[in-house]
């Protein structure tokens, strides 16, 4: 095992731990990072720097709800008499860590029960009987790799730290990490470190209740947080507490620009929907300097009322600048120029719910037990036993009494509990809706109400949608596969149109797209092309701006290529041909016939038959 | 293992509600049941308790929406719930789930895992097999806050609606029913977060019981029927999953919440949650009187609503407004008509306005209006148009 200050590089991530370490109501660190980095041996060194005892628990991806929140033990339930109660692995990390490794494999209940237990700060077990609270206050430390998928948004809000994504390059410190793993180094001067670092943390923690962080500074975050567009209010906490942590980390007692500045790049940043406009931001005078304050009984006993107005009213009209600095200087360190390519937020963003994977009897993963008939699926026999168990006394004397044999256990219908599995079935429908130049204003309207009324068909079968649009110089993914019809429309209704058509990039990204949804356990994938068929950009342009523009005979290529492979692939597609029917030369059609799919032209096509073929394929 | 696995022990269970199936096991059960109490005593308190405080809700900043729907909704139960949908980390949790602190008291038999009025306690007692007449004078009544449970996503459907004893029946052989979440929330709060992720099956049941108010187990001889009235709280993000359309037509009102932009609240909610963890004591007596004062407005117009009338112009008002909307049956008017009763008591008035209405006509007609994919529409700006549309017309005449 390597110690955590053996490891090399990562400093960010390192930083993120230990600033968790000194406040555990940071609660937790998520650490997206490519595979071979060592994200997750740096995760279990964590325990490293924590004290002695603190629990820490790994959760395994294919944990059952049972295993997760507790229920009873049957065996010794059945020993004793009494009911025996088996903590599960939520509460096993009370007080402590818990570690889940490939966090956006998780399965979404198992999410949604981590999601839970974290808000509450325990586990309710309704379960088979008990009825039980057990305390789980723990810290999440996540690791995954993004090309895995990402990590459900709402998960990620109950997490204080999210280390910015930066692709490691540097070849020395890989160099060093290998040295490493082969045990170069002195034990005694890893122990020495250790201790070291050990008395660092436990001075900080002692230091964090005297660490002062003045309102100032709190609104400079908050503003740093509304420019950035992260959503919610709880990152605020977030966001302070991790100034703080930073202050104490360095033994001061108050936060300084240094700390604010890490506060940003950990909490803020990856959480960031755009990308924050200098000029805009200047203009913008805080308003609410007129307005009253909300809470009369809390500002009072807070304020200071020493300062006079003019200072206060100075102050705030230097907050913007300050924070703009802050920020440019917090993104500016070691992270890329845009932001938004390392934020989280902005990426593929939450998955579904569990919607998009249907409980069933037939297969997936068993996930819990639910009474039903025999024949109806797979008897689940540990929760079968658990329901026969409490009668066993009463229907041995029933059975008794009836003169009928004896028997070691009497199992009747009502006892049986078959097995549910999580199956991440239905359909992917991956939409591609061209929102180049020549698509007319009307036909964009036409093409959003067929899109509209197959979303709201998707909801009702259960199905998934992802939209992607492809206009100028590349497609992009406007929705991950998602279950929320809410969200498509939103998506659909600000779709900007104009410029070129990469036909090309859309049926790129689609695949990748549904391949990405096949390692999710999606099997069925179909594309709606919503397009007059005729792409003008080719895949070169996509990756490279200075390329020459391919002529038609790539372009055509291209697609033809792309599309044989798609359909090779198993993706079915239809394709909704939005051309004027004068101007048509058929790509629309050639298109359908290429990806081996259905082909509708939209303006006789009703909403209702295009749901139609949809769904019949 | 062993040294995880902790023998559990369950509330003291009550004799007088406790429905026996079967003659011949009752009388055994006496002399074993005393045993099985004491061998639980002997093993650990409760496990059951509430670990940590709430945070106040009278401290909790903005989200009035939210805020508003969940005092109506006590305020008068019949209003059917309520959903809260919106933005992750503003809040939706922390407030119902500091709604329990605010609640008023109610009255109920003493002990009645049910939490029934005595008229309700005998109705059940009596009407049972082989029940016997009781004389009102015998049962003793207790006053509990109107109680608050809390529904998990990983709960199974026997602690939903309640099964065997298990512990009675291993150690004695007696069939005796537990009683599951449907019973505790019995004229209380049932709150469910992340509703929109919650198993089918449970929304099934809920569905059922909520409609008929009834909750009925059927089982190897025990047969149990008890009255299962609650308010239905419901919490979740709409980017996580959507929500049954059945079961979201069960919801009286539907409160939206984004996230707060404006600075200096956001301070505020920042110091307040501070202060809040460096001393939830302190910060709980600093809120009390608040705290109280609330609670006291919320018996107050609890009282008064009986006394709240409505104008037939207002209620034609009601009417077009649906109508207008093209709100499908007859549950838009009556939720409308009752939360504006109940807005009305709390402002402390005995009639309804056209302003009450307008004030609560989002939170009850949002989510029933029809759904059209082509509308671009916001639901909340649609029935404010048709509403301005019908005062101004009320206002002309």
């Amino acid at each position: 095992m390597i110690a955590f200050t053996d490891i090399v590089g990562m400093d960010l991530a390192k930083q993120a731990l230990m600033l968790l370490a000194v406040d555990s109501e940071l609660c937790g660190v998520v650490i997206p990072s490519a595979v071979g980095s060592g994200k997750s041996t740096l995760a279990r060194a964590f325990a490293d720097i924590l004290p002695e005892s603190t629990p820490f628990v790994e959760l395994p991806l294919n944990v059952t709800e049972d295993r997760l929140i507790g229920g009873v033990d049957l065996e010794a339930t059945l020993a004793t008499g009494l009911r025996v109660v088996q903590h599960g692995v939520l509460s096993k990390a009370h007080g402590g860590v818990l570690y889940v490794d490939s966090l956006s494999l998780l399965d979404s209940s198992a999410v949604s029960h981590v999601m839970d237990a974290m808000s509450r700060g325990e586990v309710l077990v309704e379960r088979e009987g008990l009825s039980e609270v057990h305390p789980a206050k723990f810290m999440l430390v996540g690791t995954y790799d993004p090309s895995d998928g990402e990590v459900r948004m709402g998960l990620l809000d109950r997490i204080g730290i999210i280390v910015p994504f930066t692709a490691q390059n540097d070849y020395r410190a890989r160099k060093k990490i290998v040295k490493m793993v082969l045990g170069t180094r002195d034990a005694e001067d890893t122990r020495d470190e250790l201790n070291m670092l050990a008395g660092f943390i436990n001075a900080a923690k002692e230091q964090l209740p005297h660490v002062s962080i003045t309102d100032e500074q709190i609104r400079a975050l908050i503003q740093t947080a509304i420019s950035l567009g992260v959503e919610g209010n709880r990152v605020d906490i977030f966001t302070v507490r991790a100034a703080i942590a930073s202050a104490a980390l360095a033994q001061r007692s108050d936060v300084d620009e240094e700390d604010m500045k890490q506060a940003i790049k950990l909490v803020l940043i990856p959480r960031a929907t755009r990308m924050p406009e200098r000029e805009a931001e200047s203009n913008e005078a805080p308003p609410q300097e007129e307005m009253p304050p909300e809470e009369p009984e809390a500002e009072d006993e807070e304020a200071p009322s020493d300062t006079p107005d003019a200072e206060a009213e100075e102050e705030q009209k230097e907050t913007p600048d300050m924070i703009e600095e802050l920020m440019m200087e917090a993104i500016e360190m070691e992270l890329p120029d845009n932001i938004l390519n390392i934020s989280l937020a902005s990426k593929k963003k939450a998955t579904t719910g569990s919607r998009g994977e249907a409980l069933n009897n037939k297969r997936g993963r068993f996930v819990r037990s639910q009474p039903g008939e025999m024949r109806s699926g797979k008897v689940a026999l540990i929760p079968t036993l658990i329901s026969a168990a409490p009668w066993q006394e009463t229907r041995r004397r029933d059975s008794k009494m009836a003169g009928r044999p004896k028997t070691a256990l009497l199992i009747t219908k009502d006892d049986v509990k078959i097995k549910r599995f999580r199956d991440k079935s239905g359909t992917l429908f991956i939409f591609m809706v061209d929102a180049s130049g020549s698509m007319a204003l009307n036909r964009m309207r036409q093409a959003k109400g067929a899109v509209a009324s197959l979303l709201q068909s998707a909801y009702v079968h259960r199905d998934q949608v992802a939209l992607i649009s492809f206009r100028g110089k590349q497609a992009q993914v406007l929705l991950p596969p998602s279950q929320s019809v809410d969200r498509a429309k939103r998506e659909l209704d600000v779709l900007p149109t104009g410029g070129g058509t990469p036909l090309a990039s859309a049926l790129y990204l689609g695949w990748e797209t549904a391949k990405q949804a096949r390692t999710k356990g999606i099997t069925q994938v179909m594309f709606v092309l919503i397009t007059d068929g005729r792409g003008n950009i080719g895949l070169q342009a996509t990756f490279d701006p200075t390329a020459e523009k391919a002529t038609k005979e790539e372009l055509e290529k291209e697609v033809e290529a792309l599309s044989l492979s798609i359909q090779a692939d198993g993706v079915a597609a239809i394709v909704i041909d939005t051309q004027m029917n004068y101007l048509s030369r058929g790509e629309a059609p050639k298109l359908a016939q290429k990806l081996g799919g259905r082909y509708f032209y939209l303006p006789n096509a009703k909403a209702e038959q295009i749901v139609e073929a949809a769904l019949s394929f | 293992m062993s040294s995880q696995a902790e023998v559990s022990t369950k509330r003291p269970i009550m004799t007088q509600t406790e429905p026996v199936a079967k003659k011949t096991a009752a009388k055994k059960a006496v002399a074993v049941k005393a045993k099985a109490v004491s061998e639980v005593k002997a093993v650990k308190p409760s496990a059951k308790k509430k670990s940590g405080q709430a945070f106040p809700f009278t401290a909790i900043v903005g989200q009035e929406e939210m805020k508003l729907s969940l005092i109506l909704n006590i305020i008068d139960s019949r209003i059917g719930g309520v959903l809260v949908m919106g933005h992750r980390g503003t809040g939706k949790s922390t407030t119902v789930r500091a709604l329990a602190e605010v609640l008023p008291f109610i009255e109920r038999v003493a002990g009645d895992t049910y939490n029934r009025t005595v008229e309700q306690y005998l109705e059940g007692e009596e009407g049972k097999k082989g029940g016997k007449a009781i004389d009102p004078a015998t049962l003793k009544v207790e006053q509990i806050p109107v109680p608050v449970v809390d529904l998990p996503l990983g709960a199974t459907e026997d602690r939903v609606c309640g099964t065997i004893d298990i512990e009675q029946a291993l150690t004695s052989g007696v069939k005796a029913f537990e009683p599951g979440l449907l019973a505790q929330a019995n004229r209380g709060f049932l709150y469910i977060d992340e509703v929109n992720l919650l198993d089918d099956h449970l929304v099934d049941v809920l569905l059922d019981v909520a409609a008929s108010g009834k909750n009925v187990v059927e089982r190897e001889g025990i047969s149990i029927r008890h009255p299962a009235r609650f308010v239905l709280v419901g919490s979740g993000n709409p980017e996580e999953g959507e929500l049954r359309p059945q079961l979201l037509d069960r919801f009286g009102l539907h409160a939206r919440i984004i996230t707060i932009l404006d600075i200096e609240k956001r301070v505020a909610i920042v110091k307040l949650r501070r202060e809040f963890d460096d001393d939830p004591d302190a910060f709980m007596r600093k809120f009390n009187r608040e705290q109280q004062k609330l609670q006291k407005k919320i018996q107050t117009a609890k009282d008064l609503l009986s006394q709240v009338t409505m104008t037939d112009e207002v209620l034609t008002d009601i009417a077009r407004l649906c109508m207008n909307l093209g709100i499908d049956g007859h549950r838009g008017e009556l939720t409308i008509t009752r939360t504006a009763h109940a807005h009305a008591a709390y402002k402390g008035e005995t009639v309804v306005t056209m302003q009450h209405v307008k004030e609560i006509a989002g939170l009850c007609l949002r989510h029933r209006l029809r759904k059209d994919p082509l509308e671009t529409l916001d639901a909340g700006e649609k029935i404010d148009r048709e509403l301005a549309k019908i005062l101004g017309e009320a206002e002309a005449v």
